[in-house]
């Protein structure tokens, strides 16, 4: 063998060697500097924003373990999770006592991965989507609140954690906390009213705003429950009934915003929830001339402005005590019966209305000492004047309903009869008195010394 | 079920009696329904499972009840009048009339009238009592505002007039040919209810001139019948009981019938013979029977609410009742009698005629929520 033989043979011998070193080096490289998700394998681990931490530290073994020395199988797996279900992610993080509230269905079952990732994900939490998080909610709760109408702006803006804790709360439906607390979180604009008011609805007191409201979404304007009147009768039902069959109807009631136009519906400082007093709600509207009606309401402002005397329930404000705001089988939406015509002789239960508070024995007898002052004597000229058979005249010919400037609300400007206005033409002695309305000549009477009938 | 039982086994008649017992008691007790609980050691009325509405607080039959003092045994060595230190009894009381803590109570057998002040303890007779103002038998009386005692005698057949200080002033009814058995105030107004005539005869309070007369007039024939007590309710109108009819007739003073109800009869409502007649400030109208010996409470439209009163109780039954009146004054008084669950709105004084307890007292209320 020559020299350049030998040569030749160390040549091949040591390129050999350093092809080998090279190979076992390059393994050896690879070996240290890739991961399961930088190498060929797991990379799409990659595109997540947020790496559950483990993935990020490339500490895959805390949640996998091998099962068999090679990877990957072509069938079968090689790993498997140290774990199962919610009994691995407790090994790091906190666990849920059921004593200390109500789980999610989905926590209580252990099922993590129904809406986490388990290797990273687009938001804080790892959650199977980011942003919306109805996608992720929908998967298991009905969506069909959510297609409404109206829908409330969390709901539609997919942020349920404004309203509801994932995994556990104390509070009903996982909310964050009580229901009125919960939503005078955002409604802050009810706070104030809500803790100086004198009247409070009861369901903001007793219950919470869901009575009325939905949460989600709903057909109804404000998220209500029901429309108009509809929602107010489920708890007021002894409304209902009149609000179908009253003969006479309040027209409020049936218009825009119905209960909503008279009553406020969280608070106020007035009795019945009514936003002012109540005779100043009801001249909003009774208050007021309408040209654009053929038959407009009474201007009762106008019948009220500067009378020395006003009928006893208006000096407290209130129109309730003889109109039923929520509908009556009587003229004028009065609480009891009373004539709508001019003429109506007196008869048990014709002027039921007005002696529910006046005298109830006024009209009864022709002759009193008690029920009346306007006599002759004893003779009771309510009953000459209301109890006539023929002709019985009814209180407007004489009196005012709602003021006037005359004693006993009598009418000085007289009572309308067709075009004309019957004067009166009251005078009152101490005893007595005298008048001469368009009916009749001036007639006297006293009640301690009878005026003898011409 | 029963009857089954008894053909199964002859001659088990114990058996059967003992089941229908059990039965019988079994629906008694469902029928009794929601249990009320009631304070014990207190006499109260209606009887259970009705919750109480009125309670029997205490009798006052002679001064004792009232003062304290009793009779001292017989003294050798006692000087001077020992007449005061007697107790003075209530003999037969028929009317009584309670206005500002005192009680007016006309005892007829002795025919004298015993004013009772339970605030100071005292326990007199009418001072005026003597010459023109001897009562003989006093039946029922009123007062008017200015404090005046208006008596109304059966004997003397005179209504007679007490000042406030018991003095007597005058007397009405002389010629009027009447036996006056009840008399009632309204403003200047007197009141006087007649047994003769069926009638009330409307005297003018001062004078005692006669004004007019109702209740047996045209319009309102034989309305009354053998009347036998009125009062007044706050309005005026007066309420009057009638022995014969068994009605409460109630008419205002122009002597309009406003209404009336009861009927002679031993049923929930009914009169065997009503005697005293009461309205309270509610214008709750108290009865007394002296059939039924007790006391029904009606309301103002003659619907019965209770009674209370009956024989057989060994304290709170009447005795041949007759007078009554309630008043919602001078609770406090009683107080040491109510019981400490019961709270008492009015108290109600009814005199029996017989009995150990001359003047029972009881309260209108209701357990304390």
């Amino acid at each position: 063998m020559g020299q350049g033989m030998i040569i030749w043979r160390v040549v091949c011998k040591s390129a050999v060697y350093c092809s080998l070193s090279l190979v076992f080096l390059s393994f050896f490289t690879n070996m240290a500097t890739a991961s399961c998700i930088t190498g060929a394998c797991h990379q799409e681990l990659q595109a997540f924003a947020r790496l559950h931490d483990p993935v990020a530290a490339d500490e895959c073994l805390s949640c996998h373990e091998s099962v068999v020395k090679d990877h990957p199988l072509k069938k079968g797996r090689s790993f498997k999770l140290v774990a199962e279900g919610a009994a691995l992610c407790v090994e790091c993080h906190d666990s849920f006592d059921p004593a200390a509230g109500k789980l999610h269905p989905a926590v209580a079952d252990g099922e993590c991965l129904v809406c986490h990732n388990p290797h990273g994900g687009g938001s804080v939490g790892l959650l199977r989507a980011a942003g919306d998080l109805k996608v992720i909610c929908f998967e298991c709760h009905d969506a069909t609140s959510f297609e409404q109408k109206f829908v409330h702006g969390p709901a539609a803006a997919g942020v349920c954690f404004e309203c509801h804790l994932p995994h556990q709360s104390k509070h009903k439906n996982l909310l964050l906390s009580d229901s009125r607390s919960l939503c005078l979180r955002c409604h802050a604009d009810l706070v104030a009213g809500l803790e100086n008011s004198a009247v409070i609805h009861a369901p903001l007191n007793e219950s919470d705003c869901s009575v009325c409201h939905e949460v989600h979404g709903g057909s109804f304007a404000h998220l209500l429950k029901e429309d108009g009147q509809k929602l107010c009768f489920t708890c007021h039902d002894e409304l209902a009934d009149k609000y179908k069959r009253a003969k006479t109807k309040h027209a409020a009631l049936y218009e825009v915003d119905r209960c909503g136009n008279c009553h406020s519906p969280h608070f106020s400082q007035h009795a019945a929830l009514l936003p002012e007093q109540e005779s100043v709600v009801c001249l909003r509207c009774h208050g007021k001339d309408d040209f654009k009606r053929s038959h407009s309401l009474a201007n009762v402002r106008t019948e009220l402005a500067g009378k020395e005397h006003l009928h006893g329930p208006l000096t407290d404000g209130k129109c309730s005590a003889c109109h039923d705001p929520h509908g009556s089988d009587f003229y004028r939406l009065l609480v009891d019966a009373y004539p709508e015509s001019f003429y109506a002789p007196y008869s048990k239960g014709v002027y039921a209305f007005c002696l529910s508070c006046h005298e109830e024995n006024l009209l009864r007898f022709p002759e009193t000492s008690i029920y009346t002052r306007f006599r002759n004597g004893k003779h009771n000229l309510h009953y000459t004047h209301v109890a006539d058979p023929r002709k019985g005249r009814t209180c407007r010919a004489c009196h005012q309903a709602h003021a006037s400037n005359g004693p006993k609300l009598v009418n000085e400007e007289g009572a309308v009869f067709g075009d004309w206005r019957i004067p009166l033409r009251l005078v009152l002695t101490d005893t007595g008195g005298s008048c001469s309305p368009g009916c009749h000549r001036r007639i006297s009477y006293d009640r301690e010394n009878p005026v003898l009938k011409k | 079920m029963s009857v089954v039982f008894a053909v199964n086994r002859p001659g088990s008649l114990r058996s059967v009696f003992l089941a229908v017992l059990v039965i019988l008691s079994l629906l008694l007790s469902a029928c009794a329904g929601p249990e009320v609980v009631r304070p014990e050691g207190s006499v109260f009325f209606p009887p259970v499972p009705n919750p109480p509405r009125v309670q029997y607080l205490t009798k006052i039959s002679s001064s004792t009840d009232i003062d304290g003092k009793k009779l001292g045994g017989l003294s050798i060595l006692a000087v001077g009048d020992t007449r005061a230190e007697k107790p003075k009894p209530i003999i037969k009381p028929y009317g009584i009339t309670v206005r500002n803590g005192k009680l007016y109570v006309c005892d007829t057998s002795p025919g004298r009238l015993i004013v009772i002040d339970p605030a100071r303890k005292s326990f007199e007779f009418l001072k005026g009592n003597y010459s023109f103002g001897k009562l003989k038998k006093p039946i029922n009386s009123a007062l008017d505002s200015a404090g005046n005692l208006y008596v109304a005698d059966t004997m003397r057949k005179e209504v007679l007039v007490y000042g406030p200080s018991g003095n007597f002033l005058r007397s009405f009814g002389k010629g009027m040919e009447m036996k006056p058995v009840d008399v009632a105030i309204d403003g200047d107004y007197l009141y006087v209810l007649d047994l003769k005539s069926h009638d009330v005869k409307i005297l003018n309070r001062k004078n005692g001139k006669l004004l007019e007369t109702i209740g047996n007039d045209s319009e309102n024939k034989h309305l009354l019948s053998m009347p036998i007590s009125m009062d007044t309710d706050s309005k005026g109108s007066i309420f009057i009981s009638n022995m014969t009819s068994g009605k409460i007739i109630n008419l205002d003073r122009d002597g309009h019938l406003l209404g009336e109800f009861g009927k002679l009869g031993d049923g929930f409502g009914q009169f065997g013979r009503p005697k005293g007649l009461a309205v309270d400030d509610q214008g709750r109208i108290y009865v007394v029977d002296a059939a039924h010996q007790n006391v029904q409470i009606f309301n103002k439209e003659g619907r019965l609410l209770m009674f209370f009163g009956d024989p057989g109780l060994p304290f709170g039954s009447l005795n041949l009742p007759a007078g009554i009146d309630v008043t919602s004054e001078g609770i406090d008084l009683f107080k040491e009698y109510i019981d400490p669950t019961f709270a008492v709105e009015q108290l109600i004084f009814v005199t029996s005629q017989f009995g150990p307890a001359k003047i029972s007292v009881y309260g209108l209320g209701e357990l304390k929520k």
